[in-house]
């Protein structure tokens, strides 16, 4: 499955954190709609720096191998599903 | 379709949640036809728990009385929603866990600086406190919770209708207040941090960015961001975002100083002190969840006593 990226538009707040933490500079930032753009996909290696920097939280990525974190709050982790 | 029987209960809160309801408008009338409200202490006069498919219980465990109703509402409803901030991670109720109930009792009744009383009232009146406060989970098993203070109605409206109609609430993402606030976030040369009562702020531009200490970044988005798009700085009502909630090595201070350093000319450091130094502000409404208060990262204890010696300091006691 490929890596994809995406962006929710109307929640990116046009901060530029993704473009100045990402490693190997999949986004660019476009100055007339003050919105930053996925520019080189293949490029990412989903560290997620972006997603977890982003202050809106608009940046997803789909597709890539998920590597289990070893450090959860499991008792979160097991009512989070039930967060409406 | 005949209605569905609701039962409401209020525990430690403000009446805000109840609130919410009314907030839905004409909608509420949509609501309205689909439910039948039994117990509900602002509305009926109903004084036991009678069988509901749903309940929905707002407010904090703080007394005995609250264990004791959340109890019995679990006993009588088949789906129990924890309502509003204070049910879920025990709001603004939860900042009394700082402090010990003598100390709460002797403030509020025995040398209360507003008041004559000087005596505290009898524990055969009222319901005792217990030693800390906790979320509703903490009492009872809580099969969905919806967050927030309180939470928008369109969210409430949201998540009762898909109930009603049997469908599965849509569940939080992982978006927070900014991705609601109209904001321009943008890079500054600020380098120092406002008070929220410091100068008239920016119409347009992002409240980090101008040195405000604006919690958005790190809060779940239950309210639409109305409190930065009006310039006031979010306080972090609907409780922390998933992210912060889930990693344990996550916390609100350093994620917002994270941001805020990039934004502006303040140092990190600058900022986690700032927030340490308010900190009974800062996280007034998550200290008593475990998923905040139990973190190896929240000294809460240890910055207030900090925050205390400073002030005498300074003020030479």
């Amino acid at each position: 499955m490929k890596l994809e990226i995406s962006v929710h538009e109307q929640a990116c707040r046009g901060c530029q954190m993704c473009v100045d933490v990402c490693p190997t500079k999949v986004f660019e930032f476009d100055e007339e709609k003050r919105l930053c753009v996925v520019k080189h996909e293949d490029d990412c290696i989903a560290c997620l720096s972006c997603a977890y920097i982003c202050p809106s939280g608009a940046i997803t990525h789909t597709g890539y191998h998920v590597v289990k974190n070893f450090y959860r709050d499991l008792a979160f982790c097991n009512k989070m599903e039930k967060f409406i | 379709m005949s209605s569905v029987p609701v039962n409401i209960e209020w525990l430690s809160d403000c009446s805000g949640c109840h609130i919410a309801i009314i907030d839905l408008h004409e909608k509420l009338l949509a609501v309205l036809n689909e439910i039948s409200i039994q117990r509900c202490p602002v509305l009926t006069d109903v004084k036991d728990y009678p069988h509901a498919t749903l309940g929905l219980i707002s407010g904090a465990i703080r007394s005995e009385h609250d264990r004791h109703a959340a109890e019995e509402m679990r006993k009588s409803c088949d789906v129990v929603i924890a309502w509003g901030s204070c049910a879920v991670y025990g709001g603004i109720a939860g900042a009394g866990n700082v402090h010990t109930c003598a100390d709460i009792f002797d403030s509020v009744y025995v040398n209360n600086k507003t008041t004559i009383t000087t005596a505290c009232p009898h524990s055969d009146k009222i319901s005792n406190l217990e030693a800390s406060v906790t979320p509703l989970d903490n009492a009872i098993d809580v099969d969905l919770y919806l967050p927030g203070c309180p939470p928008h109605s369109a969210f409430v409206f949201d998540a009762l209708l898909a109930i009603l109609e049997g469908r599965s609430p849509r569940t939080a993402t992982g978006e927070s207040v900014c991705a609601r606030c109209k904001r321009r976030m943008e890079k500054t040369e600020v380098d120092r941090i406002k008070k929220n009562s410091e100068g008239v702020p920016d119409r347009e531009q992002c409240l980090l960015s101008q040195g405000y200490l604006c919690m958005g970044s790190v809060t779940l988005d239950r309210c639409m961001a109305p409190c930065p798009q009006n310039g006031v700085t979010c306080t972090g009502c609907a409780g922390a975002t998933m992210q912060v909630l889930a990693e344990p090595n996550r916390d609100i201070r350093t994620e917002i100083a994270e941001r805020m350093s990039r934004l502006t000319k303040i140092p990190r450091e600058a900022i986690v002190r700032e927030i340490e130094k308010t900190s009974k502000t800062h996280y007034s409404y998550t200290m008593s969840s475990p998923m905040i208060g139990e973190k190896p990262t929240f000294l809460i204890q240890k910055w207030t006593d900090e925050e205390r010696n400073d002030y005498e300091q300074d003020h030479n006691y």
